[in-house]
């Protein structure tokens, strides 16, 4: 049992940081709940995520991951009869009820998704720009700057950089997903949201991805969902823990630094899940 | 037969291997004959379905093409009298009229009916379900209602009287149909993770509507679109009533024209043998563009598929 453990371990776990030095935060959940047509998804979740950090949420399918990750960019809004309740700030401001507006949350939130989903008709570099265009920006130079840094750095620079106008839909699966990443990079986000960014992917692209998350987290914040334990203890600097309740609604059982979350968790079914012994 | 029993021991513990190899053994013969039997029945079918298109085809080409000639195509059509029984002329009246019709026709149904499309797929009001109920059935409705209507609104109300905007607006609303409901399906098809990525990227709807999803379901919208035209090409009904049947090339929305289906209706009828020849070769012409039509949206779409691939 102990040998699993030490796997899944990161860094060096002999000195866990305190939940409360982690930094400023980035967006704030406070006692957060997520219900379609009355029925609730997700609820209890009470987090903060932290700038300049990877949060990861684990947990079993059916928990509500995805779903409460959808609502830090309110990307259930256009669901009929998805109600978000409680807080959910970002730099302070509450993204439902605060002045921003949905389509500048969302430039300021990024996200990408489980699949690679490229715009189709659009070239590498149309889909490198995309979110500008979408919000006005039509300058050229502009654009062209902002395409070669975000594909920078989404490390697909080197290998697309010779053929822009080439379909988005030519690349492999692993490439298509660093375009997505640099998509949303071009807007320079202040958050970007992972949706399991590599279930679809092979090891090698995953591992690349997951490569070019630890040095993303320099210029943005990231929130993760994955269903891969050892993904979360590889990246993941916080960890948040979901678990489906009697009533068939995800919670959020336990939250802290992945290290703790690994090795020393508080709940005991944070560390029956995070061993394997069940979902 | 041999006996499969031998062939197949039985291992202790899995008799159920051996009993479905048995069985499966023992019905192979009888297998064999259904399939051939279905098969044979199979080309019977296809035979049927195929023999008649194909004497029809033959019989199209055989008494078409000795009708084309260059005659047929730049001259207007003249009419044979005991003199000269076999001066038919041409039908350049007729080609001119059916593409003014049909480019007419175009402009105005293929705005209106990708846009109603776009909006069905889009959007899941009371409003969009009936506009779909109606599309549907207008979509089965019988051609020549079509040709009434726009004789009603035109030549009876509006009196401008049996001109070529009469005709295109009665193909229009016999397209409109077609169009928007083929233009909803290619923009259902485009699947929900392109909005979304839209939608994250801080997009308004509209935007995406615009440069992601018709963009992507542009292929499908296209192919539409040229299958509403070769069904409005060849229809006769909803001009029958309202063209006037012009005799001269005019491009004008506001003359009488020709049609090739309208030429063929009443050349059939006609006392002349030369006039009745000339029916075939305006059928082939019709039978050809229409395959063009066809063919190209098709060879269009898989080319556009591959690209995207």
């Amino acid at each position: 049992m102990e040998e699993i453990v030490s796997e899944l371990t990161v860094n060096s776990p002999k000195q866990p940081e305190a939940p409360s030095a982690l930094g400023p935060a980035a967006m704030k959940l406070d006692n957060v709940a997520v219900s379609f047509h009355g029925r609730t998804a997700v609820r209890d979740a009470t987090f903060e995520v932290t700038k300049n950090r990877v949060t990861s949420l684990i947990g079993p399918s059916g928990s509500g991951k995805t779903t409460l990750l959808r609502a830090l960019n309110r990307l259930h809004d256009l669901t009929p009869g998805t109600k978000v309740s409680g807080r959910i700030t970002l730099e302070g401001e509450d993204i439902y009820r605060g002045n921003i507006t949905v389509t500048e949350l969302r430039s300021r939130v990024g996200m990408v998704f489980q699949r690679p989903n490229p715009f189709p008709t659009m070239s590498i570099y149309d889909n490198a720009v995309s979110g500008l265009r979408f919000n006005g920006i039509k300058k050229k130079e502009i654009l062209d700057e902002a395409a070669e840094t975000s594909l920078r750095a989404a490390a697909l620079w080197e290998s697309v950089s010779s053929r822009l106008k080439v379909s988005a839909g030519q690349l492999s699966g692993g490439e298509q997903q660093r375009l997505c990443i640099a998509r949303a990079l071009a807007l320079d986000p202040e958050v970007l949201l992972m949706d399991e960014p590599t279930s679809a992917l092979d090891p090698v692209a995953t591992l690349r991805i997951e490569e070019l998350m630890t040095t993303l987290k320099q210029r943005v914040t990231v929130v993760i969902v994955t269903h891969n334990m050892q993904q979360a203890a590889r990246i993941s600097d916080d960890c948040a823990f979901l678990l489906m309740g009697e009533d068939r609604a995800g919670e959020l059982i336990e939250f802290g630094p992945t290290q703790k979350i690994f090795n020393d968790p508080t709940d005991s079914r944070t560390l029956d899940y995070t061993l394997g012994r069940f979902g | 037969m041999t006996n499969i029993d031998e062939l197949t021991p039985v291992e202790d513990g899995h008799e159920m291997r051996a009993l479905i190899r048995r069985t499966s053994n023992n019905q192979r013969a009888r297998r064999v004959l259904i399939s051939r039997v279905m098969m044979t029945l199979c080309a019977v079918a296809i035979a049927i379905a195929i023999v008649p298109l194909a004497l029809l085809v033959y019989q199209l080409l055989r008494r078409g093409i000795p009708v084309l000639s260059t005659t047929f195509f730049t001259k207007l059509p003249e009419s044979p009298s005991l003199t000269a029984p076999n001066a038919t002329g041409g039908v350049s009246n007729a080609i001119i009229g059916s593409l003014a019709l049909n480019i007419y026709a175009s402009m105005m149904a293929i705005p209106i009916g990708v846009l109603a499309g776009v909006y069905l797929a889009e959007s899941n009001s009371k409003l969009a379900s009936t506009l779909r109920v109606i599309a549907q059935t207008m979509a089965g409705a019988p051609s020549i209602l079509m040709g009434l209507f726009a004789f009603s609104l035109f030549v009876q109300d509006i009196k401008i009287g049996f001109t070529a905007i009469d005709g295109s607006f009665a193909l229009a609303v016999l397209m409109l149909p077609v169009i928007a409901i083929s233009s909803e399906i290619s923009v259902r098809n485009v699947p929900n993770t392109l909005r979304e990525a839209g939608l994250a990227l801080g997009a308004k709807p509209h935007k995406i509507s615009m440069k992601v999803v018709l963009p992507s379901a542009l292929t499908g919208i296209v192919t539409g679109v040229i299958l509403a035209l070769s069904r409005a090409v060849g229809e006769t009904a909803p001009v029958l009533l309202v063209i006037g049947g012009g005799y001269l090339n005019t491009w004008k929305p506001l003359d009488p024209v020709s049609a090739l289906p309208l030429m063929i209706y009443t050349n059939a009828k006609s006392e002349w043998p030369s006039l009745r020849a000339e029916v075939w070769g305006i059928a082939l012409v019709l039978v050809v563009v229409i395959f063009v039509l066809s063919l190209g949206a098709r060879l269009w779409a898989s080319r556009k598929q591959q690209v995207r691939n």
